[in-house]
């Protein structure tokens, strides 16, 4: 047994009517790891530090400070100013060897009252080291890392291997500590995440696979979170493409999603796809760790079923043409079907730099309460070492939220590049809507991007 | 209820992979982990220089054109693979809205970019309760277990 009793509590509640408690929590294996993970990702770079300058380094900084007030229950107006550090770095090449070190995180200190989860706050988005072959797109991690593969989307301390063999089959295999943030009562963050994916993939022609992933935990139902996964892609004629994507939640015996969608695209200018969605919620939300996806926030015995279509046409050069539908059915008649309609059009201009665009769009539904149509406008213009851009937004309620129905806000924006490397830039924010009267937000952005060759990273 | 973890068997598991992969890999070249050149402003179009098939996504180069049909189901195809993702896009791309912890939204960070498909745009607070009702399967995937505790202001 590899575990550390940590406390012994019972917790008095549960979406699916069924108590849940923690009669022995334990500290997993995979928890107890982290520090040991953490360290050797942090400490093998150093390896490679003699062989330096083999490497490609990118290093992307961009610092924001906002400025808004906000009037406080009492009556006072309160001024926040937070100032926040995005941090980003990758290194590939290490020492002439087909291995990268990718790090990603944040970090934020109020300047004035506080933003409401403490003075400072931060987080490691990923800090992890990457093997890629040469051949096969074979690869290995080992750290934090934000992993999608068949039935996982998943951010995770711990390792993923892939593989692929000259007849196309291939594996992949994960394992480690889930990185989640729990907010709901009664419901722990899971303690160890596993699981794998087989796929056959031609190229050109298809990609299948199967997936298998299990979260140890206690969540809804007081059960561990046990997915199967499939997925295709698949060319059935030339520019017609079929695509499938379905997960069955084995803990609670449900379907969780489904996505089924044909997707044709004739050539570089036109692109159209039509499908059909659905999830049921007790299958989707077993493993919420937030309220919102649980009784009384709503019905946990719903499902959605959804009808889509979307089309991108490019009909003159620069100009872009973008329609999407869909219509969603609900099983319960709170909250009710709902339709979802949008057009747009787009023009790129000055050398694809900027981009201008409208758009319309509304949402009609059986309950009033659920409809609203939106209305937005967007220019960039960016002459030499200037950027503007201007973004605005119309929305209107059909009922009454707070005895306002429309919500404005308008983005306005101005940058100079100060340097090749530096770009210094404004937002100022105007909101009116039924939370805000009146409001401006101010904020004020410096981007860093440094590298030692050229090459793409966005 | 006390659980044992199966480390054990997951680095088991890992290590067999890893043999598995040294000895019988394919031979077709990896795509690149950086793009070999420095990429436009902008939206990119695959599709102006290159033609046929990815050596990373094994498929069509048309397929993967990010147009608002790509963008809008990009997660079907992240979800068999990220390599050729990670030839043009850093990690960090990606955990702009994908984050498990984030203060931010994501059009606030990139208020200078109107162009990019950021969600949340307005004041959100009040469009989500219409959104989230009648779609709350869209939410759940970067809101149902990376949550910030601003949630809980409302959801208790």
């Amino acid at each position: 047994m590899s575990g550390l009793i940590l406390e012994n509590e019972v917790i008095p509640n549960s979406a699916l009517g069924v108590r849940m408690g923690h009669p022995t929590t334990v500290i997993p294996l995979g928890k107890r790891l982290l520090p040991v993970v953490v360290s050797i990702t942090l400490l093998l770079p150093l390896l490679f530090a003699g062989t330096a300058p083999a490497a490609d380094l990118s290093l992307s900084s961009k610092t924001y400070l906002r400025y808004y007030e906000r009037e406080s229950a009492g009556g006072n107006e309160d001024t926040f100013a937070p100032l926040y550090e995005y941090l980003s770095a990758d290194a590939t090449n290490l020492g002439g060897m087909p291995v990268a070190f990718h790090f990603y995180g944040w970090g934020r200190v109020d300047l004035g009252e506080e933003t409401g989860t403490g003075k400072t706050s931060g987080d490691i988005g990923s800090l992890y080291l990457e093997y890629l072959h040469p051949q096969g797109n074979a690869q290995a991690k080992l750290g934090r890392f934000f992993l999608t593969e068949g039935a996982a989307m998943e951010t995770l301390d711990g390792v993923f291997v892939k593989a692929t063999t000259p007849l196309g089959l291939g594996v992949s295999v994960y394992g480690g500590a889930p990185v989640e943030d729990t907010i709901l009562n009664g419901t722990r963050e899971g303690s160890a995440l596993y699981g794998g994916r087989v796929f056959f993939a031609r190229a050109g022609f298809v990609e299948l696979g199967a997936s298998y992933l299990r979260e140890n935990g206690t969540f809804q139902g007081g059960k561990d979170r046990e997915l199967y996964g499939g997925d295709l892609w698949l060319r059935v004629a030339p520019s017609v493409d079929l695509t499938a994507q379905a997960t069955y939640n084995r803990s609670v015996r449900e379907m969780a999603s489904q996505r089924y969608a044909v997707r044709i695209v004739p050539g570089a200018t036109f692109d159209i796809s039509a499908g059909y969605e659905s999830y049921t919620y007790k299958g989707l939300f077993q493993s919420t760790l937030n309220p919102a996806f649980v009784f009384p926030a709503l019905d946990n015995n719903d499902e959605v079923q959804t009808i889509f279509g979307v089309v991108d046409w490019a009909f003159l050069p620069g100009w872009t043409l973008e329609v999407a539908g869909k219509h969603i059915r609900h099983d319960e008649s709170d909250p009710g079907d709902a339709n979802r309609g949008e057009v747009g059009l787009r023009h790129t201009y000055n050398d694809k730099k900027d981009v201008a665009g409208i758009s319309a769009a509304f949402v009609a539904s059986d309950r009033e309460e659920n409809e609203y149509r939106e209305v937005r406008g967007f220019a960039t213009y960016s002459p030499e070492k200037i950027r503007l851009a201007l973004d605005a937004l119309m929305q209107r309620y059909q009922r009454e939220i707070h005895g306002e129905k429309n919500t404005y806000q308008v983005v306005a924006s101005a940058g100079y590049q100060v340097l090749p490397a530096l770009q210094l830039s404004g937002d100022l924010t105007y909101t009116q809507s039924p939370n805000y009267d009146e409001d401006y937000a101010g904020l004020l952005r410096a981007t860093l991007e440094l590298g030692t060759t050229t090459g793409g990273k966005k | 209820m006390t659980r044992r973890m199966p480390f054990p068997a997951v680095f088991g598991a890992v290590l067999i992979a890893l043999l598995f992969g040294c000895s019988a890999v394919s031979q077709s070249p990896s795509v690149p982990p950086k793009h070999p050149e420095d990429l436009p402003q902008g939206r990119v179009d695959c599709l102006e220089c290159h033609e046929n098939v990815s050596a990373g996504a094994l498929k069509p180069y048309g397929t993967i054109r990010h147009s608002r049909v790509f963008i809008d189901s990009h997660g079907t195809y992240a979800r068999q693979g990220q390599n050729l993702c990670a030839s043009c896009h850093a990690p960090a791309f990606c955990q702009t809205c994908h984050a498990r912890k984030e203060e931010m939204k994501p059009n606030t960070k990139m208020g200078d970019r109107p162009d990019r498909m950021a969600p949340h745009r307005g004041d959100y607070l009040i469009t989500h309760r219409i959104d989230g009702r009648i779609d709350p399967g869209s939410c759940f995937r970067c809101h149902g277990n990376k949550n910030d505790v601003r949630c809980r202001q409302c959801h208790k």
